[in-house]
């Protein structure tokens, strides 16, 4: 399941939920905002404070919307 | 394979607030209207927490405003296409010619409203501290930096805004900026007014430290010339922005502040071809302006279309 670590007022965030709804791929929304382990572990996958964070395992995950490296990890 | 061919009466390029208001007029005149955004629907204002100065509305977010638009454009037909990317741009023929990564459209009209891009610290250090201290989307980061100590780099009523918006996140908050405010008084007031905010006029940033996140910068004293270092988690870069012309300069006039040269009516030098918004070279940018902007050129537009095919 692809996991988006993000929060609702967060723009670049909304694009890649949108890109992932326009493709038809079901993803869990990990909100950072609301809960505090989550803003941790997006801290720790990414060792970058920001986000969106998309990612499937936990390791290998996209930064911000790149669209090529989103439609490489959901392949 | 070979790309889908499509023909539209008028593609609009951004989908800021002079792009958003072109679709909606474009799209009630019962154009067949495409918005091609590559970057966030609403361009600039997509951040902002507050527009105060935008007629009708007391205090509007900026994603509240634009989402609206966006179903005003929408409802009148006007298609909004944020996932597909320009590579090359043909204006002078007839029609005009937009090759994205998927397709390629063939339109009788275009209009630019592809505004600007925020400027990046001209530091070599930032590209090292890039999502690891330095950032341009407060609204986006900014959760982040709870309990951290953040600086704002920048002088306008953006970078102010930004500065206020983030003491929601911290008690300590630097704003930096090389020379005088250049935002409007009561922005000023209201970073003046708050404690958390400590304003460092006529200084500037020269050095970003740290080992794998940012930790010190340097800063210089421009009046007594004294460089010291202070301890900084995160710094939110509000420089000034560059227009976004690169596809239309070999096409275009653009002045020497790299904006398209048109006149109020929006006109570019090819018949067909309209710039509105921030893009365009004019004195006044504001989103009113660019909401004028969008109107006049998709009116004109649309006159041109009905004189065209008689």
């Amino acid at each position: 399941m692809v996991k988006v670590y993000s929060f609702e007022a967060c723009p670049w965030c909304n694009k890649v939920k949108k890109y992932l709804d326009s493709k038809g791929v079901e993803y869990e929304v990990r909100d950072i905002e609301l809960n505090e382990d989550y803003a941790k572990e997006c801290l720790q996958i990414s060792g970058d404070t920001m986000v969106p964070v998309t990612t499937i395992d936990g390791k290998n995950f996209v930064l911000g919307f790149d669209k090529e490296k989103i439609d490489a990890l959901i392949a | 394979m070979a790309k889908e061919k499509i023909h539209k009466d008028i593609v609009i390029i951004g989908a800021g607030m002079a792009g958003l208001t072109a679709a909606m007029y474009a799209g009630r005149m019962n154009l067949d209207t495409l918005v091609l955004e590559n970057g966030l629907v609403g361009g600039q204002i997509a951040n902002a927490t507050g527009i105060e100065n935008y007629p009708g509305f007391i205090s509007v977010k900026g994603s509240d405003l634009i989402g609206t638009l966006q179903k005003q454009a929408e409802n009148f037909g006007a298609v909004i296409d944020e996932f597909d990317t320009i590579q090359k741009v043909t204006l002078r023929e007839n029609p005009k010619i937009i090759e994205t990564e998927e397709k390629i459209y063939l339109a009788d009209v275009v209009i630019i409203a592809s505004g600007m891009n925020r400027r990046k610290l001209p530091l070599a250090e930032e590209k090292k501290f890039a999502g690891r201290g330095v950032h341009y989307c407060e609204l986006c980061d900014g959760h982040m930096y709870q309990n951290k100590i953040i600086a704002v780099m920048g002088g306008g009523n953006a970078a102010l805004d930004a500065a206020n918006f983030l003491t929601k996140y911290t008690d300590k908050l630097y704003l930096i900026h090389r020379s005088n405010f250049r935002a409007d008084e009561v922005t000023q007031q209201k970073v003046r007014q708050n404690p958390k905010i400590e304003i460092m006029l006529q200084t500037e940033i020269t050095a970003l430290h740290g080992d794998k996140k940012l930790e010190n910068i340097d800063i210089l004293d421009k009046n007594s010339g004294v460089t010291k270092s202070i301890a900084v988690d995160g710094i939110f870069v509000n420089i000034g922005v560059v227009p976004n012309t690169d596809l239309f300069k070999d096409e275009l006039k653009l002045s020497e502040s790299g904006r398209i040269i048109a006149g109020e009516n929006c006109k570019t030098e090819i018949e067909g071809v309209f710039a509105a918004g921030d893009v365009r070279e004019k004195e006044i940018r504001q989103l009113t302006t660019a909401a004028a902007d969008g109107t006049t050129a998709a009116l004109l537009a649309e006159k041109l279309l009905r004189n065209f095919r008689g």
